[in-house]
């Protein structure tokens, strides 16, 4: 019979699957990492020579309307919608600035390219980017450089001297200590968790997660981190995920780290479906209107807040300063409207801000 | 999923079938003239030589693996997982020079066998077990991405040495490289599918498949050839694509399968089998890529673009069913 | 695995061998084992709680698989399945939110999906476009459509009541009621109604079916339009399952669907397969990627052992029919 065969293959692969060693996902990718200090003390920065690059022959539009072009990963998600909202806010704000937003249906390295590709050869003043991954996008990136198009990041940067300037959320140590202290605020030092991200090849994922071990491997170390599971930018598949670490886990599980903003709102939905709120605890990376219900409800005590409006709103701000000269290699802070001055770090990278924490209390002044 | 489908009304004579097959090639023609020039119009850098090389570059890596899709179609049978298996072959690329150690040239090698031997298998599969080509491919999908995965561990593999991104950004006589492969590939392609025996066994198997074994032609030789011949131009394409994007990761290729396929069947290849040319196909992918770029230029966006490739794709297959069906009416 | 020698003589009931020989069964096996081995290993993965939320989790996809079934069986196949979940899940959304009537925001997109699929069902059937390439353009259009008038904004503050798929009648969650009750009458109907056997004459033998009087036209029109119904109910289950919708195309949908029917045991050559092969498949496949979390596997090497688990399972079924046909 053939039956028998093919279920003994299946258990014989399930077998030999449980006795691989389970090694967890720690974000491994092999780049330093640079955990901040346990009791929150400034790390002194070190002055870092201007390391981005420049385009050649751009023009002098000092004062004249531009045209910028906004690519991020990709378009139709709750994220991008957001930045995209941010830099209309900033192009209305300055009057003299035209952004539109355009960027592949899939988060797609090769697809972001040729979107990137067909504006050089359209003509833009200024290129925004949010790279799916760092080294794959520099070669399109220095073609636009060269063609004196402005090039700045935002969100998720490319190789230094494919860009001018990028501007940086907040940075990955302090997102990681941000995160990790926010749990333990809730489990205790020697508490447990598990995480939910996108997929283990996301670079800003990867590096936020190697910095977190890092971190509490310094500062907690008796902190028990469980597994991390991926769950891509999917909302049915990320409440399963956390579904099956809550079912695995049981009470050994203390908390859960959502590392996108998919992720966080679902495993918010399913420990309260689960009806173990205060049990479980959530923590993660979101946008403030997907975790509102759950602030609300007191299921969640904090989220590390993902200001995409003030990202793209920034983004847009700084790239007027460039064409306009007011920001040149060298400077340490740059002018940007409502967010007013920010401070410049790693020689070409505008800082946002420390991570901003939101809780019950003011979770309901935001709107995106 | 098709021979069933295929009504006697669709096993004309050879001429009948012919002159139907030159006409969606005479309408893709026609359509890819139209809307060159009305998007030269609208643009006047769209019919620039920069930019349509530029474009050759671009769309190198689905034009490749389109040349044996077509082949695999026209025998009726369909393979999904060549996405995976770019992937894999990349993956393979990086992780036997870096990990491994090998000399590049020699990974690249072991890469686009990789490749070859993963199309080697969903021939085998396809051939030994009969399982249908679509479930087969649906199956490896998964396992060759799998596989990627495992082995990389999600890591990915930069800083190649600069003559390997010769391949995928330099230039050879003012031709981007790779255009220089797809066209000998093209050429080769061409030549097996419409001048060789081999190629007219093809069109015999997508016909009828039982009649072309006991008219004694080695069927499943012929199809475990082209399945092979397709793992090697997705391994092929997978090294085209990390030399152009200077990075090896695990994800890449994915949903490369839907773009080659719709290159494949606007190219007039029928999804039953029996029907198809090379030269309908390079018209398929030049007129998906030149659209996609043309529209760009003119300010569409990508979401609004792939609203009108979708709806290019089933108008031009209705427009040719219709004109194929007066033709034998009138014929 | 040819191999295997006939051992089971005569001895044992032929209908309980006929029973066993079906697809269906394998998959309960396979099923079984996995819950046996995984169980063993780690007792939580058999608890209540996680059997729910396995099932309550991928229900749709099975309810999705129920219409997807159909099709194939008749021959066809829908590629855009994936985006029109995400176009109706949003747009049920989008109804509730601007204060239609709960029941109608359930409806709708019942109604919409009938209506898409049913306009592919006409080109398929009368215009003679081959079903993937139907689907393929329409998975472009739609994707790209829901991208440009959403932009992808989440859906938030849906109104009380909404959440269908988070009611627990008997406390038992709702969409496994939905899954069961669908696949036992999809399941009925496509054995013992006219048209449902039609769907398998058409598939199987269009000529055939011509000849005994069955519209092939008809027939796939029927089961587009049906497929778009179980694919509307799939997407008020995704759409009520949390307590936000994210308004976009969920990534792979329609390779899950598809594969849950092939594993099934439905023929993609047509003619063959049953719904209830296909559930058993999406719940099997649901299993198999929260068991491999259970059992500590290695992350970067799941998805390679759903692969090999898919093709195991898709060879069983190759061989077990090609045993049964020369037995026969």
């Amino acid at each position: 019979m053939l039956k028998p065969v093919a279920l003994a293959t299946g258990s014989l692969l399930l077998t030999s699957a449980v006795a691989l060693a389970q090694d967890r996902w720690d974000g491994a990718d092999d780049l330093p990492v640079n955990p901040l200090a346990c009791d929150g003390a400034a790390a002194a920065m070190e002055p870092t020579p201007y390391n981005g690059g420049q385009p050649t022959g751009a023009p002098d539009l000092s004062g004249q309307q531009i045209t910028i072009v906004d690519v991020p990963k990709l378009v139709g998600i709750g994220y991008f919608a957001a930045t995209t909202l941010g830099m209309q806010q900033a192009a209305e704000e300055l009057g003299n600035v035209d952004v539109s937003t355009d960027g592949p249906t899939e988060a797609n390295i090769d697809d972001q390219i040729t979107v990137i590709d067909n504006y050089i050869t359209q003509g833009v003043n200024a290129v925004l980017y949010a790279a799916n991954d760092p080294v794959a996008i520099a070669p399109v990136l220095r073609t636009a450089l060269e063609r004196g198009i402005h090039v700045v990041g935002y969100d998720a940067d490319a190789e230094p001297d494919a860009r001018e300037w990028f501007i940086n959320q907040a940075q990955f140590n302090g997102i990681a200590k941000a995160m990790i202290d926010s749990i333990v605020a809730e489990i205790g030092e020697d508490g447990s968790f598990a995480i939910v991200t996108s997929t283990f090849t996301t670079p800003n994922q990867a590096r936020w997660i190697a910095e977190m071990q890092a971190y509490a491997a310094q500062c907690y170390p008796a902190l028990e981190w469980l597994e991390t599971v991926e769950a891509q930018e999917d909302n049915i598949l990320s409440f399963n995920q956390a579904n099956t670490l809550i079912n695995k886990y049981g009470d050994d599980l203390q908390g859960l780290l959502g590392m996108t903003s998919v992720a966080t709102p679902a495993s918010a939905e399913a420990v309260t479906q689960a009806g173990l709120c205060g049990e479980v605890a959530v923590v993660g990376l979101a946008t403030p209107n997907a975790m509102a219900p759950y602030v609300n409800d007191g299921c969640v005590e904090s989220v590390v807040l993902w200001n995409p409006v003030d990202l793209g709103y920034a983004a847009v701000h700084v790239t007027r300063a460039l064409v306009d000269g007011d920001l040149e290699p060298g400077d340490t802070s740059v002018e940007a409207g409502r967010l007013g001055t920010l401070q410049i770090i790693n020689g070409s990278e505008v800082l946002l801000g420390a991570p901003f924490i939101y809780t019950a209390d003011n979770i309901n002044d935001f709107d995106f | 999923m098709a021979e069933t489908n295929m009504g006697p009304a669709t096993r004309s004579a050879a001429t009948g079938r012919r002159r139907f097959q030159f006409g969606h090639e005479a309408l893709l023609l026609v359509l890819l003239v139209v809307s060159l020039s009305v998007l030269a119009t609208q643009s006047d850098v769209f019919l620039t030589t920069a930019n349509l090389l530029n474009q050759g570059r671009l769309m190198t890596e689905v034009a490749i693996v389109a040349l044996p899709m077509t082949m695999i179609i026209v025998t009726g049978g369909i393979d999904l997982s060549v996405g995976s298996m770019l992937g894999l072959s990349a993956i393979v690329l990086g992780y036997s020079w870096q990990n491994l150690g090998l000399p590049l040239g020699v990974a690249c090698v072991v890469a686009v066998l990789t490749g070859t031997a993963a199309g080697f298998f969903n021939g085998l599969l396809v051939t030994r077990t009969k399982v249908p080509p679509l479930i087969a491919t649906l199956a490896t999908l998964a396992l060759f991405r799998g596989l990627a995965e495992g082995i990389s561990e999600a890591r990915s593999v930069r800083g190649y040495p600069d003559w390997f991104f010769r391949l995928g950004q330099g230039e050879v006589l003012g031709v981007p490289s790779q255009l220089w492969i797809l066209l000998v590939a093209i050429v080769i392609a061409w030549i097996v599918l419409a001048r060789t025996t081999f190629g007219r066994s093809l069109y015999a198997i997508g016909h009828n498949e039982v009649a072309a074994r006991f008219s004694g032609i080695a069927v499943d030789r012929c199809k475990l050839a082209i399945y092979t011949a397709s793992g090697f131009a997705s391994g092929l394409a997978g090294l085209i694509f990390v030399s152009r994007v200077s990075t090896t990761r695990s994800d890449m290729g994915t949903g490369l399968e839907l773009d080659v396929i719709a290159a494949v069947v606007l190219g007039g290849t029928s999804i039953f089998g029996g029907v198809g040319t090379i030269v309908g196909t390079v018209l398929g992918f030049v007129l998906i890529q030149l659209l996609k770029n043309g529209l760009a230029l003119t300010g569409v966006t990508s979401d609004a673009t792939i609203v009108v490739i979708g709806t290019v794709l089933i108008g031009s297959i209705l427009l040719t069913n219709f004109i194929g069906r007066r033709h034998r009416g009138d014929g | 695995m040819t191999a295997v020698t006939e051992t089971a003589g005569g001895g044992i009931l032929p209908g309980l061998r006929r029973l066993v020989a079906t697809q269906e069964a394998v998959l309960l096996l396979a099923l079984v084992v996995l819950v046996i081995v995984v169980g063993t290993i780690n007792p939580r993965f058999v608890s209540e709680r996680n059997v729910q939320s396995v099932l309550l989790g991928n229900a749709y996809i099975a309810v999705a698989a129920i219409g997807m079934s159909m099709v194939i069986v008749s021959g066809n196949i829908d590629i855009s399945v994936g985006s029109l979940i995400g176009v109706l899940a949003t747009l049920s959304g989008s109804l509730a939110v601007s204060g239609v009537p709960i029941i109608l925001c359930w409806l709708i997109p019942l109604v919409v999906g009938a209506m898409v699929t049913g306009f592919m069902g006409l080109l398929v059937a009368y215009l003679r476009i081959p079903a993937i390439v139907v689907s393929l353009g329409m998975l472009s259009i739609l994707k790209g459509g829901l991208i440009s008038i959403t932009g992808g904004d989440w859906i938030t503050d849906l109104p009380e009541g909404y959440h269908l798929a988070q009611m627990r009648p008997f406390d038992i969650p709702m969409p496994i009621y939905f899954m069961v009750f669908l696949t036992i009458g999809a399941a009925i109907w496509m054995r013992y109604s006219v048209t449902g056997r039609s769907i398998y004459a058409v598939g199987g033998n269009a000529e055939a079916a011509r000849l005994s009087g069955i519209s092939r036209e008809r027939t796939i029109v029927k089961v587009f339009v049906i497929h778009g119904v179980f694919v509307g109910i799939a997407s008020v289950l995704f759409a009520t399952q949390l307590s936000i919708i994210q308004s976009t195309v969920p990534p792979n949908l329609e390779l899950t669907i598809i594969t849950a029917s092939v594993v099934g045991g439905v023929s993609i050559l047509g003619g063959v397969g049953t719904v209830i092969g296909s559930t058993f498949a999406a719940v099997l496949l649901a299993a198999i990627g929260s068991a491999l979390i259970f059992v500590n596997l290695s992350p970067y090497w799941l998805r390679a052992v759903q692969g090999i688990l898919i093709l195991v399972t898709v060879l069983a079924d190759i061989l077990r029919r090609r045993r049964m046909s020369r037995r026969r």
